[in-house]
């Protein structure tokens, strides 16, 4: 079969936002890392095991060979986590309206673009990733510490996600009613105190200074009245329109949707 | 904060609807200096609720122990904070006196608000019992 010769495009538009989700999407851009979150910690903050412990595991390890005969088995390679039989997991990020890095349908698209052995769902506010164990921590780490995260505007919230459409507090942090973090004036950072389902921590984790207001606007993906308008951008406007309508009509009725 | 009983007619109200929520401190200052102002009859805030106990997941029934979730004193009472404010409602008791009322508002804000905020005149809560409150047995 002749290979195709196709180049995805991503995302249609020139403006600040359109230029900053098609480097979100591009699996060949490596995002900046702005911080490094020991593994540890972040294994403490998703809460699923005890650092250092054992991963549980659903199956036998794929190596003893225990599967049937299946070709798309012989065509995937499996991930880490399922060659060696680990539960699934997840983490969940909550995003605020209020200049957040990254909004939950660019997360979904991105990692789409960049994982594999991921099911990801978008709601308004937040979105969820559910990996094997050992795969999920490791994307959550490489979330966490890169520029998809900021540490005030973003939350790692697993259930009770209320805030990402709430003024932000006096310090700037996403409101969060189980205050899982917390601004710690003397050091001038965020630390988490509980796990991202409000178990208490032993001790905070810190995880960095937020990012500054200059920063969050110049890597922004949100299309905002006080920002830049979706309206700016013609192509985008008009991309989501044929989405839009063709979504709609092949609903309806599909045998009459006629395009160039 | 208060209940005052009916007036009879629906009273003025100012809404003051800061950038950012408060924290206990700064309503605390807040609430103190509105009700120092001249024919303020009673205030009303609202904002994000802050729960005393998880109730999801697995660390339902622990405690929340969030540090804006706490007793502030206006006008030397105890009273138990249990939100983050977002919007204060300030009554005024004739709506003659809004315009002066609206002023001085302004000047406390600005003393004790580190951003911006808005005012707005108008009526945004019941200003008499609710078939609910006669239900909920809140009428005597």
């Amino acid at each position: 079969m002749a290979k195709t010769k196709y180049k995805a495009q991503l995302y249609p538009g020139n403006t600040l936002p359109a230029k900053n989700r098609r480097r979100f999407m591009d699996s060949s851009v490596k995002l900046e890392k702005l911080r490094d979150i020991p593994m540890d910690d972040v294994v403490k903050i998703l809460g699923h095991r005890v650092p250092g412990s054992d991963y549980a595991t659903i199956h036998a390890p794929l190596a003893e060979g225990n599967e049937p005969d299946c070709p798309i088995r012989a065509l995937v390679e499996p991930m880490e986590g399922a060659k060696k039989g680990d539960r699934i997991r997840y983490v969940q990020f909550t995003d605020s309206v209020y200049w957040a890095p990254i909004v939950p349908y660019v997360r979904a698209q991105m990692y789409m673009c960049r994982y594999r052995g991921i099911d990801t769902g978008t709601l308004s506010g937040r979105q969820i990733i559910e990996m094997r164990e050992r795969d999920v921590e490791k994307v959550a780490k490489e979330l966490i510490d890169g520029e998809t995260f900021d540490t005030a505007r973003t939350g790692i919230r697993g259930a009770t996600v209320h805030g990402h459409a709430v003024r932000l507090d006096e310090n700037g942090m996403m409101f969060d009613a189980w205050q899982r973090f917390r601004w710690n004036a003397k050091k001038g950072e965020v630390e988490y105190v509980k796990d991202q389902v409000g178990v208490p921590l032993d001790k905070p984790v810190a995880v960095g200074k937020p990012m500054p207001e200059k920063w969050l606007k110049e890597h922004t993906t949100m299309f905002r009245a006080d920002g830049v308008d979706m309206r700016e951008d013609e192509e985008v406007m008009r991309q989501n329109l044929r989405i839009h309508t063709l979504r709609t009509k092949c609903g309806f009725k599909p045998f009459d949707v006629k395009e160039d | 904060m208060s209940t005052p009983a009916f007036e009879g007619v629906p009273l003025p109200e100012i809404q003051i609807f800061p950038e950012r929520l408060l924290m206990a401190s700064t309503t605390e200052v807040l609430l103190n200096k509105l009700y120092a102002v001249k024919n303020v009859r009673q205030i009303n805030i609202q904002g994000e609720g802050l729960p005393a106990v998880i109730k999801a997941g697995p660390g339902t029934g622990g405690p929340v122990n969030h540090p804006e979730r706490r007793k502030i004193k206006v006008r030397g009472e105890d009273i138990e904070l249990k939100i983050q404010v977002g919007r204060v409602f300030v009554e005024i008791a004739d709506i003659d006196f809004v315009p002066q009322a609206l002023k001085d508002i302004e000047e406390v804000c600005k003393e004790v608000l580190p951003f911006s905020f808005t005012l707005e005149v108008g009526r945004y809560n019941k200003f008499k019992p609710t078939t609910t409150d006669y239900n909920k047995g809140l009428v005597k």
